[in-house]
């Protein structure tokens, strides 16, 4: 048993000094949270209680996490020397140490240098709540640098729910009212919009394909909905009936772009400008106003997905729930289904998928016409939150899908990922969102930090290796 | 080298080239039928400026999609975006203003933009396609923070520049020389090495190809069309403009894809690309000259999406026909469409009241026009393939091209037993008779009278 590496670990001699420094943490954490709680001040109760929590809880990330992966890198170490049969001198392992953990201390210097370069220039920048912002973003880049290690498969998925508690725990320091549960619940309804959208993005592309036809299908449902209702057609029928074509036109997305792999996603957007093209003409027929669509949305949908919904007498939008529903059952159904596993063998390597006889067609025609019915359930879902038909309204999920899940982790080459990664993309993507327009950057600069923000999450977790190893 | 194996090894028009050439010829044939002033002076002139950024940007992301792993640069249109109004900005400020500065400025840019993206994909070791996304996003909100709305004016020197009254424009030198670099290009060593590593990475890495330098060789190349892309984007639109990323980026992929080019990397002609980007601006041209009254922007989208998959469902058929088509060499339908298509453009743009009195019909000024030699009609008219034809030199230029074309062929082909230097012979004898009619109209038409 001792001899197991997760038992062994703990015998390094490294491991006394860090219990210490780890005490000394914890303590320091829970001091400044009592202190926080005092200058709030909150009933002596809670402030007592909170502090022993806060302690309790950073003994426990520090012992079970940071402790056991640094003793063991330490083990490690010092097990290849002897192997190696020379002796490592500190300087060698310091060397050593410092050159596989660069990028994080690259990271670290660029975060000391903006911090300082902001505090000598900009004038009121030099606030405890900044100071205690750069400090918690550097200790966070630190533990998450030495501990994502330790994951061999999860990694991304670690890093990401990293990024994500990191970024609500800054928000909420910096946003006043982000931390709240009007701005969560809004947060977690643009959040589900966008995570169904995405439903069909990550299917497609455990399979290797990428499917731009969402945004179009879903401006083209929205539209199309509100015309059949104004039709005089039952509202829960229309939805049935988008939610239908949306399938249909997805399975034609996946029978056409079937023998042409390689340009699934020139198909996917030519059968999508075809689709909004083909509704629009056929929305507009009878109408003056070309192009646009009057109606009334009925009250159930718009009670689904708008901010101020009520399920079941509980004052959050039904939308949230669909989208927990639906994440949870792909989840699970992708773990433990044979068309789940099916997916990954498949996206894995094509060739050993169809030696025991999977059907490369029928998946990949089922991917997409998945993706073609969420792609539709957005599309309604959306006309009841905003309560008025428009074709552009798909327009932002054209990258936005793909950015969640890059972010998330989910390879865009196939096989790997999965709608659990997508989950963390979509919600560190909204959050960071959220938190950028509320220190109130515009349009433009979101983007450009989007930008600048993919490129090294996606270095943390999804390098390929060197072409010599590929050998 | 054995004939046939001449024959085999000669065949750098690739079958897939099919596809795109019979799109072009359909849709430049209907272009032609429903609005003939595509084919005047100005016609062409405004057409060639409009398509090409276009052509260029096509360009630009071929040059990295060759380049294998999945590289296609969805920051394309952000980049053309980019150095567009960083131009428009940097010239308003009068930080630089002369044509030498511009370029080297607009090339520069676009080539340390791309050594980065080559570095990044080398030394980081992400998709390139997610590299391209990073970029596509930060030039995108990087493009609004310098210039927020369209505006802004070129460099003084750039005013003409998009007129598009003559067919001599500047855009249409910057497009024949990308072209004629990457024909020059694609003879070298280095392209052979590029599209090996397209093909196989791990094949060219242990065959000593220095995989690194030639990644970053391959986005230099783009990077130096995406430079020209923008010149010719800023041409046209005279201004600056941050928004246009997107569109850009997405008509480029298409263009590249109808064009025959696969995206996993490995295969690319620069013909199928400028036929590609000119097929989406035919496709363009053709719907505009119907007029579906509200729902014309429907319509639009409709037909393109359509057209678009068809175009790719043919590429799948292909080798279905091939059985067929085997005899039938890109080159071939290329001269064989050509020409059908020159007869169309003549016959949509003749003018056929000049020949009235012959039908016997004739009008109310029927003498004047008797009096009028044609021949100075033709010289007239504001129609480029007239014009061309005739003048003297052009016409024993033709005469003299089509000669030795057909002599040319006559001889390669010799040894083989089959009908295709009959169809060549045919082909020139039609050309030949061709010009002959148009030098002499005149004197054909009096022969023919009663």
């Amino acid at each position: 048993m001792t001899d197991s590496p997760l038992f062994a670990p703990l015998t390094a001699p490294i491991v006394r000094p860090l219990r210490w420094i780890g005490l000394a943490l914890a303590g320091l954490i829970a001091a400044i949270a009592a202190g926080f709680g005092f200058a709030q001040s909150t009933p002596t109760l809670y402030v007592i209680f909170v502090t022993i929590a806060t302690f309790a809880v950073a003994l426990w990330i520090w012992n079970g996490f940071f402790l056991r992966w640094a003793a063991e890198s330490a083990l490690y170490t010092q097990a290849a020397a002897e192997r190696a049969g020379r002796q490592v001198s500190a300087r060698a392992a310091l060397r050593g140490f410092l050159w596989r953990n660069k990028g994080a201390l690259a990271g670290l210097a660029i975060l000391i240098a903006g911090y300082l370069i902001l505090a000598l220039t900009v004038s009121g920048f030099l606030t405890w709540t900044n100071l205690f912002t750069t400090l918690f973003l550097a200790a966070s880049l630190v533990f998450t640098t030495l501990t994502s290690r330790a994951f061999a498969d999860n990694r991304s998925a670690f890093i990401g729910l990293m990024v994500l508690g990191t970024m609500f725990v800054v928000a909420s320091l910096n946003v006043t009212g982000f931390f709240s549960g009007a701005n969560i619940k809004s947060m977690l309804v643009f959040a589900s919009f966008l995570g169904l959208a995405t439903v069909g993005q990550t299917l497609v592309a455990l399979l290797g394909g990428l499917d731009l036809a969402i945004p179009f299908l879903i401006g083209s449902s929205n539209v199309g909905l509100l015309y059949l209702i104004g039709l005089g057609i039952p509202s829960v029928i229309a939805v049935i009936i988008v939610l239908a074509i949306g399938t249909l036109i997805g399975l034609l997305n996946g029978v056409l772009s079937f023998p042409l792999q390689g340009q699934a996603l020139i198909v996917t957007l030519g059968v999508g400008f075809a689709t909004s093209g083909l509704t629009q003409i056929l929305t507009s027929i009878g109408s003056e106003f070309a192009g646009n669509v009057f109606g009334k949305v009925p009250h159930w949908l718009s009670n689904v997905a708008a901010m101020n919904g009520v399920t079941f007498g509980l004052e959050i939008p039904p939308v949230i729930f669909v989208w927990i529903v639906v994440s949870a059952a792909l989840i699970y159904g992708m773990k433990n289904t044979v068309y789940g596993r099916y997916l990954y063998a498949l996206g894995g390597n094509r060739t050993s998928a169809q030696r025991i006889r999977i059907s490369e067609r029928r998946y990949w025609w089922g991917a997409f016409a998945i993706s073609g019915f969420a792609s539709a359930l957005t599309g309604s879902l959306l006309l009841g939150w905003s309560g008025g038909g428009f074709i552009g309204v798909g327009d932002p999920y054209l990258f936005t899908t793909l950015t969640a899940l890059v972010i998330g982790g989910t390879s865009l080459l196939g096989g790997q990922g999965g709608y659990g990664f997508t989950v963390i993309g979509v919600l560190v993507l909204q959050v960071l969102t959220a938190f950028l327009v509320g220190i109130g950057l515009k349009y433009e600069w979101q983007q450009f930090i989007y930008g600048l923000l993919i490129l090294p999450m996606v270095a943390l977790y999804a390098r390929s290796p060197h072409i010599r190893t590929q050998i | 080298m054995s004939p046939s194996e001449a024959r085999a090894g000669g065949a750098t028009f690739d079958t897939f080239l099919l596809v795109p050439i019979l799109l072009f010829f359909g849709l430049l044939i209907v272009a032609v039928l429903r609005s003939p002033s595509l084919i005047t002076s100005s016609g062409i002139g405004s057409a060639e400026i409009v398509v090409a950024p276009l052509v260029l940007s096509t360009y630009a992301l071929m040059a990295t999609v060759v380049a294998g792993r999945g590289t296609v640069d969805l920051s394309i249109g952000p980049l053309l975006g980019f150095i567009n109004v960083t131009l428009v900005q940097l010239s308003a400020a009068h930080v630089f203003t002369s044509p030498i500065a511009v370029f080297v400025y607009a090339l520069s840019a676009g080539v340390i933009y791309q050594i980065v993206f080559a570095l990044i994909v080398i030394w980081v070791r992400v998709q390139p396609i997610i590299v391209s996304l990073s970029g596509f996003l930060a030039l995108s909100g990087i493009n609004l923070v310098i210039l927020p709305r369209p505006g802004g004016v070129a460099p003084d020197w750039m005013a003409d520049w998009g007129a598009g009254t003559s067919i001599w424009a500047p855009s249409l030198f910057m497009v024949a020389a990308a072209t004629l670099g990457w024909l020059i290009f694609s003879t070298t060593a280095f392209y052979g090495h590029l599209r090996m590593m397209g093909s196989d990475e791990r094949a060219a890495y242990t065959s000593g190809v220095r995989i690194g330098v030639v990644r970053v060789g391959a986005h230099v190349v783009s990077g130096l069309f995406a430079g020209l892309a923008a010149l010719s984007y800023t041409a046209l639109i005279n201004s600056g403009d941050p928004s246009q990323g997107k569109t850009y980026t997405l008509i480029s992929v298409t263009a590249l894809v109808l064009g025959g080019t696969s995206l996993m990397g490995g295969r690319a002609t620069v013909l199928g690309s400028l036929l590609g980007a000119l097929n989406l601006f035919l496709i363009g041209y053709v719907l505009s000259t119907f007029d579906f009254g509200a729902v014309q922007g429907f319509v639009t989208d409709l037909s393109y999406g359509v057209i678009l998959v068809l175009s790719l469902l043919l590429t799948v058929a292909l080798p279905y026909l091939h059985r067929w088509l085997r005899y039938v060499s890109p080159l071939q339908a290329f001269v064989v469409l050509g020409l059908v298509f020159t007869g169309v453009a003549l016959h949509a743009t003749y003018d056929y009241t000049a020949l009235a009195p012959f039908g016997g019909a004739a009008p109310a000024a029927a003498p004047g026009w008797i009096a009028t030699p044609p021949l100075e009609q033709v010289e007239q008219a504001p129609n480029f393939l007239r014009s061309l034809f005739s003048t003297r030199l052009s016409q024993l230029a033709v005469l003299l091209l089509a000669i030795v074309i057909a002599l040319r062929i006559l001889v390669s082909q010799a040894d083989a037993r089959r009908v295709t230097p009959l169809l060549y012979a045919a082909i020139a004898i039609g050309g030949v008779l061709g010009v002959w009619l148009l030098m002499d109209t005149n004197a054909f038409v009096s022969n023919l009278r009663p």
